[in-house]
């Protein structure tokens, strides 16, 4: 990530201040977003989201596996990033490790809940096939190709139109046997259910430049950034996570209204979410 | 000129116009050159029997001159080369560049241009504060960080290219030095013509644009040449090196309308990037009065409908230029 000069911070920074960003936004205004889905075809579903210069893939792969004792009626969904070093030199060998892990970590923190699985966005228990025996386990992971900042947005946007693409195959338990053993089952290839995605929440990054918010920082605005906060909201309006970064600390009405700024701006999100992944999802079902 | 594909989302109207603004200016552009236009392995029309000098980008196969690159031929005499049309920077004596400081070493600073190599800054290149001409000792040597720093962005002019392939530069002049209060945007380098002028003061708007040859481009507020006297005292009173982050946050913010108009301008520029217009001051102011006079929003300038106005005007442009 190459430095910018003094000079160019002060402008930056009182750019914000002035609600006018270098590049002409307002402080609560997304760059552009598109979104394409079904671009890993191997995958049980995927997608690509671009927002501004930010470029992201997450794929979806489920596996047969068995429930872990402490919860046997859910499912389970591991989360991973990698961060390629296409997006930036540093990032090559172990240099994006850390990054990598922080972003898992918000993403697993926001999509899936606590560890009793409380306040998950994703329904577990739809994953179940066999309380106790079977259950679907999903890979969810993600690739950033290209960094321009505000990558936790575009990976949580990603990941949400990759659910809505995942096709998962129907299961049948084809025979009933004793409770030790693992009954056998059919995979069906022809049948397939959609993945429930109607609760799982879009992730809304306020970066706190200054004594001022913006929304979708630019890898320039990001460098001068004191503290970031990120809420993951769903559709009815709860939060279902809540992640700080950044060296500062916060008083906390100033995290009370992000919080309330964060779920504004969650809402049109989630509407231009919705419509660009129904668009992306009708524009595959052209093609193919 | 080149044409590259818009990454935008355009509406059914909007594709049916760019395409026909873009078959225009594809019309309006064809030269005697245009036949000249070679892929690779293309046969190369030479005569035989006349010597002629084989240039870049060619080879010679079986008694054929066939070109190596996509191009444009062009005949110089009696050298024969092919010119491509998406290079890298070629430097030349006298350009002026705008760079970044990325490394401040012994009796030089190290400057990226957007260039295969960095270019160096002497010291002894560059301007005294205290305005005397005189050999720099071993103080000011010590002192370089007073005058530029790390990320630092300046604007230079290229003194010679050394035989390895760097770059020397110099900035001996008042109207050289480091750029403050503003943006550095990024373009592809031949998107910008030589022309005799590259700093361009827009009076009317306040504002310092300096096209530089390499492809970048600073667009800020306008800075009166100064007077070296007056810096050395300020830098000499304080000890501390953060006494010039002081100054600069004492003094006061660009204002509002002078950002509007940086930011204009940035945007103006993103936009003729993206469709790969060639960039000059008359272009660029053209696009800015463009976007006031529609009141399109600063944001919007880079959304498709403004890209498909800008190219219908360069094509009108271009017509207008041509019957004059």
């Amino acid at each position: 990530m190459v430095g910018i000069s003094v000079g160019e911070q002060h402008f930056l920074k009182g750019g914000i201040a002035q609600d006018l960003r270098t590049d002409g936004r307002k402080r609560l205004t997304y760059r552009p977003i598109s979104v394409e889905t079904g671009v890993i075809p191997q995958a049980n579903g995927s997608a690509r989201v671009k927002i501004g210069g930010t470029d992201v893939i997450a794929s979806v792969k489920a596996e047969i596996g068995r429930p872990s004792s402490l919860q046997p009626d859910k499912g389970k969904v591991s989360v991973f990033i990698d961060c390629s070093p296409t997006a930036e030199p540093t990032f090559g060998g172990r240099g994006g490790e850390e990054l990598s892990s922080e972003l898992a970590l918000a993403l697993q923190r926001c999509l899936l809940g606590g560890k009793s699985g409380a306040g998950a966005g994703i329904n577990l228990s739809s994953l179940l096939i066999k309380e106790g025996k079977i259950c679907w386990d999903l890979y969810i992971d993600g690739l950033v190709i290209s960094s321009d900042g505000n990558l936790l947005d575009a990976l949580g946007a990603a990941m949400k139109a990759a659910l809505t693409n995942t096709a998962i195959p129907k299961v049948k338990v084809s025979a009933e046997v004793a409770d030790d053993e693992q009954p056998e089952i059919d995979i069906s290839d022809e049948e397939y259910q959609q993945f429930d995605t109607s609760s799982v929440p879009v992730i809304v990054t306020l970066t706190k430049v200054g004594a001022h918010y913006i929304v979708d920082a630019t890898a320039e605005e990001e460098s001068q950034m004191s503290s970031a906060v990120s809420i993951s909201v769903n559709r009815v309006g709860h939060i279902c996570g809540f992640t700080k970064r950044g060296g500062s600390g916060m008083d906390p009405s100033v995290i009370l209204d992000m919080i309330s700024v964060a779920k504004h701006m969650s809402e049109t999100l989630m509407n231009k979410l919705d419509s660009e992944i129904s668009a992306a999802e009708a524009c595959e079902d052209d093609e193919s | 000129m080149v044409m590259r594909k818009l990454e935008l989302p355009l509406s059914q109207t909007q594709k049916v116009r760019f395409k026909r603004a873009i078959e225009r200016l594809q019309s309006l552009s064809s030269t005697a050159n245009s036949d000249a236009s070679v892929i690779v392995t293309d046969s190369i029309p030479v005569n035989h029997d006349d010597a002629f000098l084989k240039g870049h980008g060619t080879s010679e196969v079986d008694g054929e001159l066939l070109a190596t690159v996509c191009g444009v031929v062009e005949r110089v005499d009696k050298l024969v080369y092919v010119r491509t049309l998406r290079a890298r920077y070629k430097p030349e004596v006298g350009d002026i560049v705008v760079g970044r400081v990325i490394e401040v070493s012994q009796k030089r600073w190290r400057v990226e241009l957007n260039f295969a190599q960095d270019g160096v800054l002497m010291l002894s290149s560059m301007t005294n504060p205290d305005g005397e001409q005189r050999r720099r000792t071993s103080v000011d040597e010590l002192n370089m960080r007073n005058i530029f720093v790390e990320h630092d962005v300046l604007c230079t002019e290229v003194r010679n290219i050394q035989q390895d392939g760097s770059l020397q530069l110099h900035a001996r002049s008042e109207k050289y030095g480091k750029l403050e209060k503003g943006q550095l945007l990024k373009v592809d380098p031949y998107l910008i013509k030589r022309r005799k002028h590259h700093f361009h003061y827009v009076d009317t708007l306040g504002i310092d644009l300096i096209l530089g040859c390499n492809g970048f481009i600073w667009v800020g507020e306008h800075v009166e040449v100064r007077d070296p006297m007056i810096i050395v005292d300020q830098k000499n009173d304080e000890t501390v090196s953060s006494s010039t982050n002081n100054t600069l946050k004492d003094q006061s913010h660009t204002t509002l309308e002078t950002r509007q108009c940086i930011c204009r301008i940035g945007n103006a520029i993103r936009v003729l990037s993206n469709l790969g217009f060639t960039m000059d001051l008359e272009v660029i102011m053209e696009t800015f009065n463009l976007s006031n006079s529609k009141n399109i929003d600063i944001y919007d300038m880079l959304g498709s409908e403004f890209h498909v106005v800008v190219t219908e005007n360069e094509a009108e442009r271009r017509r207008a230029k041509r019957r004059n």
